[in-house]
């Protein structure tokens, strides 16, 4: 497993209360916690974690959990 | 060395910052602001305040989340002293690491030094660290987003994702 995979799902488990197993098919809503807010603070680990600032436009296209990768090769980050 | 000028807010200064009121509104002074970088809070607790009949009434101390706002209050400081900022409307958005290591008590005055790490599209992330003279009160790390500037981002999520 590539080590941006790695660092793209920790994203998901430091913003939301999810494990590996629950990352597949995670949608926007789909919990309480991935609402605007936790959107946000998701958007910030990737930020963080990959070194980037993404345009509101592509902040607000993660929709889901594989929706978030097409985004980052949009800033040339293959997950 | 770059030569900034630090600035000092007394109660109405910090009243035009942010939002907060009485009796929610808990710092008396914010001094050594370098806006965008780090801030001081001042807060003298007296006997008068509110919490203390209530927590405990024998044992009179500053009740934890009071403690957390007025971080996050001198937290807030260092960023809506910025011009384009100024009496921005706030939310909480992450609170980590908290650690409490000291009772405040009546006669206490904490000291705050908070410092902004970062401060992208209206969220906002950082420390604040609080004592009591030397000795060492609390501390935490916040995300805290400006509203006005992140309703525009929850706007667009709710038209593409409604």
């Amino acid at each position: 497993m590539s080590d941006n995979i790695e660092k793209y799902m920790k994203c998901f488990m430091e913003a939301f209360p999810v494990g590996k197993d629950d990352l597949d098919g995670l949608k926007y809503q789909d919990i309480p916690e991935w609402d605007s807010i936790g959107h946000m603070n998701l958007v910030a680990a990737l930020e963080e974690e990959f070194g980037i600032e993404m345009e509101i436009d592509d902040i607000t296209d993660i929709s889901d959990f594989h929706k978030g990768k097409e985004v980052l090769l949009r800033y040339e980050i293959a997950v | 060395m770059e030569d900034r000028q630090l600035q000092n807010f007394d109660i109405n200064g910090i009243k035009q910052c942010q939002q907060n009121r009485h009796p929610i509104l808990f710092l008396d002074k914010v001094i050594d602001v370098d806006p965008g970088r780090c801030a001081t809070g001042i807060k003298a607790f007296s006997y008068n305040e509110w919490f203390f009949p209530a927590h405990y009434e024998d044992e009179p101390s500053v009740p934890g989340f009071i403690l957390v706002e007025t971080m996050v209050q001198t937290f807030i400081m260092t960023f809506l002293s910025l011009p384009e900022h100024k009496g921005s409307k706030t939310n909480f958005l992450n609170l980590t690491n908290g650690s409490f290591r000291r009772q405040i008590i009546p006669g206490d005055t904490l000291m705050i030094k908070a410092t902004l790490e970062s401060l992208k599209r209206g969220i906002a992330r950082g420390r604040a660290n609080a004592s009591v003279g030397e000795e060492f009160a609390c501390a935490a790390e916040f995300v805290v987003s400006i509203r006005s500037a992140t309703d525009a981002i929850f706007k667009k999520m709710r038209e593409k994702h409604p």
